[in-house]
């Protein structure tokens, strides 16, 4: 018996290709199985939690019994808050099923948002720069109008289906840094659709505006002082128009404008001044 | 080619032993498989599709040791040992290997 | 935004690096297999008969890390399933590189060959990290030292 060793010819456990090619396939596939998954899931999941009547989401707030904002010392200004919900309320013609309850948080944010069950938040940071009762109301109304479209638990309702999908997708243990690509890209799908619900409010709220004050002005106040707090950012227009869960603030003033015209609905009248106290509310909560 | 896990052939004499022939597979289900099989993971029993898919592993890989068999000439392997390792989760390698051998027929 | 960029430099720094790591590695590695040719080693248990050797057990392992462009990409191949190709060249390297080094030590030893070779595979880092471990083991069999020989015969 003879003893020797060969070289066995090469390529025979490897494969030849252009691994880069076949990456930016197998990436484009997956980016586009995912977003089309996500829209699927976004529409049917927040469909489905439209159907849930809102008398169940008040149920269920109670249930969890959850605490908004801080009450301390705050009761006139809530109090001032609520009046001008129920009267922007009216004035969106709210269905008489639905109802909205203000709270208020002494935090130095500048935010307002509206949750299941009706609940709206506005923090001491948003408060402090209203420059008149206009510009409040129109925060008010664009809450209180995703109260209506029933936005919270809609995007609850797709959130979550989204949410679980891509988890089980991507979080397979094998996917790894891919999948974490994959999963920004659901997440990113997701976000267009809440920007569609922030059109959809602020259109309902300048209407809203107009049925209460006759005019539209003091509602770009709004997004520009939106436009301060944010100030410059390095990512250009398009980039950050198509990654923010909100329309840019530049954009929602022009439809505003446009909006307006439109209608021909007046852009300037008489501004109405915010209660006497509001400054010293706001103070007494330091 | 024969293939065979025994290293003496009654019957065939050894004329030249030509070294060292391996072959690998590595392969993967697509995620829905996945997912499958994490929910039967529930109730246990056979996970087909990971079943066929170290089977197919297995195929290939044997496949590609009998070419590198071939490659050096030989026309059986002896001794041929499989051995299976997860590489990454959700993927799994079939190695196969044996002794290149040239027999007189 | 910036995770999205620090995925790209990665990839493009793992794509680039590993890619010359693997060329150089098999260049490296046909090389040394071409050199140690003659030292045989095979996976045979039965050692020519007619003559004395002295047996040792040699021991060749390696452990080689995956870059991040194999790991995303097997992993995007995960989500489609079929050949987890950047992995198999990767085992390739890591078993060939096991054996020389294996050889390699029975050269050391002198040795004329190497039986019964057999190899593991392990994967070594968990998570997300892709290692793995091949351990390369056979008989090495030398010649006996001449007086051994001189007082058995």
């Amino acid at each position: 018996m003879e003893f020797e060793n060969r070289q066995p010819q090469e390529g025979i456990n490897t494969v030849r290709e252009n691994p880069l090619l076949v990456f930016f396939k197998l990436l484009v596939g997956a980016i586009i199985i995912i977003v089309v998954l996500v829209i699927i899931l976004q529409f049917s999941g927040s469909w489905i939690a439209k159907k849930v009547p809102f008398r169940y989401e008040l149920a269920l707030m109670e249930k969890v019994d959850m605490e908004f904002g801080t009450t301390d010392n705050s009761a006139e200004l809530e109090a001032y808050l609520n009046e001008l919900g129920v009267r922007v309320a009216q004035a969106l013609s709210l269905p008489e099923t639905m109802s909205v309850q203000v709270h208020y948080d002494s935090s130095e944010v500048f935010n307002a948002y509206a949750t299941i069950g009706g609940n709206l938040l506005f923090y001491k940071g948003l408060l402090k720069k209203m420059p008149n009762e206009n510009t409040l109301a129109m925060v008010m109304a664009h809450e209180i109008a995703h109260v209506m479209h029933r936005d919270p638990i809609a995007g609850l309702g797709g959130g979550v289906a989204s949410m679980v999908a891509l988890m089980v997708l991507t979080g397979q243990s094998g996917t790894g840094a891919a999948g974490n690509v994959l999963n920004q890209t659901g997440m990113l799908t997701s976000t267009q659709f809440t920007r569609k619900m922030e059109e959809a409010a602020d259109k309902a709220a300048l209407a809203a505006m107009v049925n209460l004050y006759g005019h539209t002005n003091g509602a770009n106040t709004l997004f520009e002082l939106m436009e301060n707090v944010a100030g410059d950012s390095a990512v250009p227009n398009w980039l950050e128009r198509f990654a923010a869960t909100h329309p840019l603030s530049a954009d929602r003033a022009e439809s505003v404008v446009l909006q307006s015209i439109e209608n021909n609905w007046p852009t300037d009248g008489v501004l109405t001044a915010l209660p006497e106290n509001y400054s010293l509310w706001l103070r007494g909560n330091l | 080619m024969l293939v065979t896990n025994l290293e003496i052939l009654p019957g065939h004499k050894i004329v030249r032993h030509v070294g060292l022939v391996q072959g690998s597979s590595v392969r993967s289900k697509h995620v829905g498989r996945d997912i499958m099989a994490s929910l039967k993971n529930i109730f246990g029993g056979e996970l087909q599709g990971y079943t066929e898919l170290l089977q197919e592993s297995r195929e290939e890989a044997t496949k590609r040791m009998m070419l590198q068999a071939e490659s050096i000439g030989a026309n059986a392997v002896l001794n041929v040992r499989y051995s299976t390792s997860s590489i990454a989760a959700g993927a799994a390698e079939i190695f196969v290997y044996g002794s290149a051998v040239e027999l007189d027929i | 935004m910036i995770q999205l960029g620090i995925f790209i430099s990665l990839l493009i720094v793992g794509f680039l690096f590993g890619r010359i790591a693997e060329k150089r590695h098999f260049k490296s590695i046909v090389a040394r297999e071409l050199a140690s040719n003659s030292l045989v080693a095979v996976a045979s248990r039965f050692p020519p008969e007619n003559e004395n050797y002295e047996q040792h057990l040699v021991v060749g392992n390696v452990v080689v890390a995956s870059d991040y462009f194999k790991s995303a990409m097997a992993s995007l191949i995960n989500f489609f399933g079929g050949r987890v190709t950047p992995f198999e060249s990767l085992l390739d390297r890591a078993r060939r590189e096991a054996i020389l080094r294996m050889k390699h030590e029975a050269s050391l030893l002198d040795a004329k060959f190497v039986f019964n070779v057999k190899l593991e595979t392990s994967r070594i880092a968990t998570g997300q990290v892709g290692a793995v471990e091949v351990v390369a083991y056979g008989t090495a069999l030398t010649k006996p030292a001449m007086h051994v020989e001189a007082i058995s015969s």
